[in-house]
């Protein structure tokens, strides 16, 4: 059978970059049903968050954010977590998103740089 | 600082399969990502490997793009024994699990597996499974502990 092949249903953007001075990697993937976004500088997908947008009545929407693999003892894993599902939920639509984070350092600056990096990178995730 | 580079490569790679399925590989910095679909009984299976410097991520679609349950499996000393653990909607007996169990076995890796195939069906996740090993161990990814036969070194 000749012809185009189907695109394959799950866009995704493959891309790394410098953070305070630690190479990191960065997946982006839109599933039909979540967003996957996967952060690296150690090698492994590190440390599973699951965050998601609850459904409510009230204005301002609300979300939950959790461990489900990994460091359950880092806040600055659930800040980024929070922060990309709060900066996707408004920009683009409203899946839930599996996070995975394998970093080196839990600084405020690497958070700001994931966060821009993944915000910078979302349009495969509209 | 921030200093950003986005180069990748893409390349296709054999289509020597049955279904005549091209995979796409694309590498940047430590992650290279494949893509590929198949054809298999009338039902199309879609793979998605991430590979990672110490570990595998792999998504199996089985006729949508839904993520489906994840479960996380590596190889467990003392014994060469392999652990699953669910982590994403799941149970023991979904099909992801024993995949990712058989994948560890097979292949050595610390994987993680994210699949959306119905329970119940036997041959279609044996099938997966068989696409996805002979994918793994083309890309040269597998780490066997015994060598088997066809098994480039």
């Amino acid at each position: 059978m000749g012809g185009l092949e189907p695109r394959f249903p799950v866009p995704y953007k493959n891309f790394s970059l410098e953070i305070k001075g630690n190479s990191t990697d960065l997946v982006v993937c839109r599933y039909d049903d979540h967003f996957l976004v996967m952060a690296t500088q150690i090698g492994t997908m590190g440390t599973i968050l699951h965050a998601r947008k609850e459904e409510g009545v009230s204005i301002q929407p609300t979300f939950h954010v959790s461990v489900i693999f990994g460091k359950r003892d880092e806040p600055m894993l659930l800040a980024i977590a929070r922060q990309l599902i709060e900066q996707i939920s408004s920009s683009a639509s409203s899946l839930p998103l599996v996070l995975s984070l394998g970093l080196k350092d839990h600084s405020a600056e690497t958070l700001k740089g994931i966060v821009s990096a993944v915000m910078e990178n979302r349009l495969c995730l509209q | 600082m921030m200093m950003m580079s986005s180069s990748g490569k893409q390349s296709e790679s054999e289509a020597a399969s049955k279904a005549g399925a091209a995979s796409v590989e694309d590498g940047v910095g430590g992650v290279q990502v494949t893509t590929f679909s198949e054809l298999v009984d009338d039902v199309t299976l879609h793979f998605q490997i991430i590979h990672l410097p110490k570990q595998i991520f792999a998504w199996i679609g089985c006729n949508s793009a839904k993520f489906g349950d994840l479960y996380a499996a590596a190889p467990t000393r003392p014994k060469n024994s392999v652990s699953v653990a669910s982590i994403l909607g799941g149970a023991s007996d979904n099909t992801g699990s024993g995949i990712a169990r058989r994948l560890v076995i097979k292949t050595g890796l610390n994987v993680i597996v994210a699949c959306n195939m119905p329970k119940n069906s036997p041959m279609l996740e044996a099938n997966a499974e068989k696409k996805l090993v002979e994918k793994l161990i083309a890309l040269g990814y597998s780490r066997p502990k015994s060598p088997g036969p066809g098994l480039s070194s």
